[in-house]
């Protein structure tokens, strides 16, 4: 196969560039192009993950699934809310998740994922895997939430530059997918647990996958409390997830302690 | 292209002429189907505050009415002395009126540039004009071409981007807070005109409730069975901002009704409830320092206004853009147009090309019958139809180069003349 991690990026870069373009100054080929690159690049991309799967359980296999994910998320937003300047919030993201992919080689598997023995581990992952896009979805939302709350607070112009969703909308964005995104980190984890726990590793309990992971459970427990029990502020929640975001990559790009290491 | 543009506008008439000579929807028909018997030809009319103008236009040949005869026409209709009017009138022809009506429809042309309403109502002109039957292929041509490029220049510029009312400023910052609106309750304080015209926004966001309180309940009740709204009394203003996520303050108070302390003790029982204050009095109802972008978003007349200016001067910046697509539509219909004109022209032209190299080359061939091979015969035919292809080659070109100028009208009699094809 000649794609390569390249091919995807590229276009994804590409399109990123022609959004920011019509940004400064609106021209109808811009559209045209980036909506082009932006396919381009999801079909390299899916074509790429379709041929050899990556494992999830690995920092490389979630990050390109995770960037594919937001791939596909990007090119909704830009065919269905073109107003809005998606790629200036979801591309960045995109190409940084495909970037950091390449500190990071791809782990072989034997293509059995979903064999008996492996089932619960592979819904572990795939539960973590669907927890992390809900968290990704939360910080996107929060990232606007806050440059639109910043522009309301300075008064600036409501639709000059950039047009933004209302607080409303991205708060209740931030939510949803916080709400989505906690039971499925915690079934998740839970699995995870009770797997260590039937075919323990030397120091896997401590490992930074598990810590890690497990620190990103106690931010979204500790957000559903501040959001439902202190009722904090549409901001204050908006920092929280980007910590939640944080600890979640961090734990995406920890080796999984089942999984042989895969720093390149 | 036989058309011409004779109109007024705001730029050179002043507005006691412009109303006088407008056109209510009754007076429209009844002017386009005078024009259109008088002159015979196809007629629109737009007719708003700023404008009034009247595309004309006839077939080849036939030159449409001048700026002098519809100054008579707009006189004798509005009952108007002929010399007031035509001073005032403009009149442009052909391209430039083509150019003159691009722009007047992508709103270059309007009083402030960029807004909304003019595309439709050039659109609603044309609709009128063609219900009534004084359109023709020109115009048909012409009215949806204008409309097509007005799309563009507001599509691809920011010609029209934001709001340039303070009203519609005022519910821009709305919608950047609020998503929905149906479970939304707006608090109305104070009666002023200027309240009642962004309250008239602000209901097409369709709010659950609306509420009025005034310090005079005489004044409230009528603004709120106005709006549909219920009218509260004035003593229970606290109550009614503790209920209200919008609030529109517009009274004539002195001092500022709601000071920050008297926010602050209400803030407990709104609990993080966010509220967006449209205080647009003057002096201001509402202390400033309750705005504080995360639950309470007050925003004042000057501030309203000062979106309003930069929102005007953004557009400025993409007046060249814009004017650069009205261009290249501009153009584009013009060559079109020609094109289709030159249509006939050119057949009849390698028509009768075609009729006389052949009459020629027949006379030729029967001379030379029998002394000819097969393949020098096809080659004496191919020589000719060599020579006939390079001999028109000249005249069609410079049709086509005299469409793209917009001056193929003497071109095509000259043709027409030089080729004895009349």
């Amino acid at each position: 196969m000649g794609i390569t991690e390249y091919c995807f990026l590229l276009s994804y870069l590409t399109s990123f560039i022609l959004e920011l373009l019509r940004i400064v100054r609106p021209a109808r080929w811009e559209r045209y192009g980036s909506i082009a690159f932006a396919i381009a690049g999801l079909l390299a991309h899916s074509i790429f993950l379709a041929y050899d799967p990556p494992s999830p359980s690995s920092p490389y296999g979630s990050l390109l699934l995770l960037a594919w994910v937001f791939g596909v998320f990007y090119l909704y937003g830009i065919l269905h809310r073109d107003p809005y300047p998606w790629a200036v919030f979801v591309l960045p993201l995109v190409l940084a998740l495909v970037g950091l992919s390449f500190v990071f080689t791809r782990t072989t598997h034997d293509g059995s994922w979903f064999t008996g023995e492996r089932f619960w581990g592979m819904v572990h992952g795939i539960l973590l895997l669907l927890a992390s896009v809900g968290i990704t979805v939360g910080f996107l939302a929060s990232i606007m939430y806050l440059v639109q709350a910043g522009r309301l607070r300075r008064k600036l112009n409501p639709i000059g530059g950039m047009r933004l969703l209302s607080l409303e909308r991205l708060e209740r964005m931030n939510r949803r997918a916080v709400n989505i995104a906690f039971p499925l980190l915690t079934v998740g984890l839970l699995l995870g647990l009770m797997r260590m726990g039937q075919s323990p590793h030397d120091g896997g309990w401590t490992a930074l996958k598990i810590t890690t992971t497990v620190g990103l459970w106690l931010v979204g427990l500790l957000l559903m409390f501040l959001r439902y029990g202190a009722h904090l502020s549409g901001r204050r929640l908006a920092q929280f997830t980007l910590l939640a975001f944080v600890i979640m990559l961090v734990a995406l790009l920890a080796s999984h302690p089942f999984a042989p290491g895969d720093v390149r | 292209m036989n058309l011409v543009t004779i109109g007024c506008s705001f730029r050179d008439a002043p507005i006691e002429l412009r109303e006088r000579v407008a056109f209510s929807d009754s007076a429209t028909e009844k002017a386009l189907r005078e024009l259109a018997a008088r002159y015979g030809c196809e007629v629109v009319i737009i007719s708003t505050c700023n404008r009034v103008e009247l595309y004309l236009a006839k077939p080849d040949g036939e030159r449409p009415p001048d700026k002098e005869l519809i100054a008579e026409f707009l006189a004798a209709f509005h009952q108007l002395p002929s010399a007031t009017v035509q001073p005032h009138l403009y009149e442009l022809a052909d391209a430039e009126a083509v150019r003159h009506l691009f722009r007047v429809t992508a709103s270059l042309d309007s009083l402030i540039v960029g807004e909304g309403q003019i595309a439709g109502q050039v659109r609603k002109s044309f609709e009128a004009s063609r219900q009534f039957g004084t359109t023709g292929p020109m115009l048909n041509a012409l009215f949806p071409h204008a409309v097509r490029a007005a799309k563009r220049a507001r599509t691809e510029t920011g010609i029209s981007t934001g709001h340039v009312s303070v009203s519609s400023v005022a519910v821009d910052y709305v919608r950047q807070v609020f998503d929905r609106f149906d479970d939304k309750t707006i608090l109305v304080i104070g009666a002023g005109k200027m309240g009642q015209l962004t309250l008239k926004h602000l209901r097409e966001l369709q709010p659950r409730q609306i509420l009025v309180t005034n310090r005079s309940p005489e004044k409230a009740i009528p603004v709120a069975q106005g709006c549909g709204g219920q009218a509260v009394p004035w003593e229970h203003l606290d109550d009614a901002l503790v209920q209200a996520d919008i609030v529109l303050s517009t009274t004539g108070a002195p001092e500022p009704i709601v000071t920050r302390r008297r926010f602050d003790a209400l803030s407990a029982k709104r609990g993080r409830k966010p509220v967006v204050i449209l205080d647009i009095a003057v002096p201001r109802d509402f202390d400033p320092r309750i705005h504080d972008g995360e639950t309470a978003f007050v925003f004042n007349i000057d501030d309203l206004k000062r979106i309003r200016e930069q929102t005007i001067h953004q557009r400025q910046k993409h007046i060249a853009p814009a004017e650069a697509i009205v261009e290249h539509e501009r153009k584009k219909f013009v060559e079109d147009w020609t094109r289709r004109r030159n249509g006939p022209i050119i057949a009849r032209l390698t028509q009768d090309c075609d009729a006389k190299r052949k009459a020629v080359l027949d006379q030729l061939l029967g001379k030379l019958n029998g002394k000819l091979t097969d393949a020098e015969r096809a080659y004496v035919e191919g020589a000719f139809r060599l020579f006939q292809n390079q001999l028109l080659h000249g005249p069609i070109d410079a049709l086509r180069e005299a469409s793209k100028e917009g001056s193929s009208a003497t071109m095509i009699d000259a043709v027409r003349k030089l080729f004895r094809l009349e």
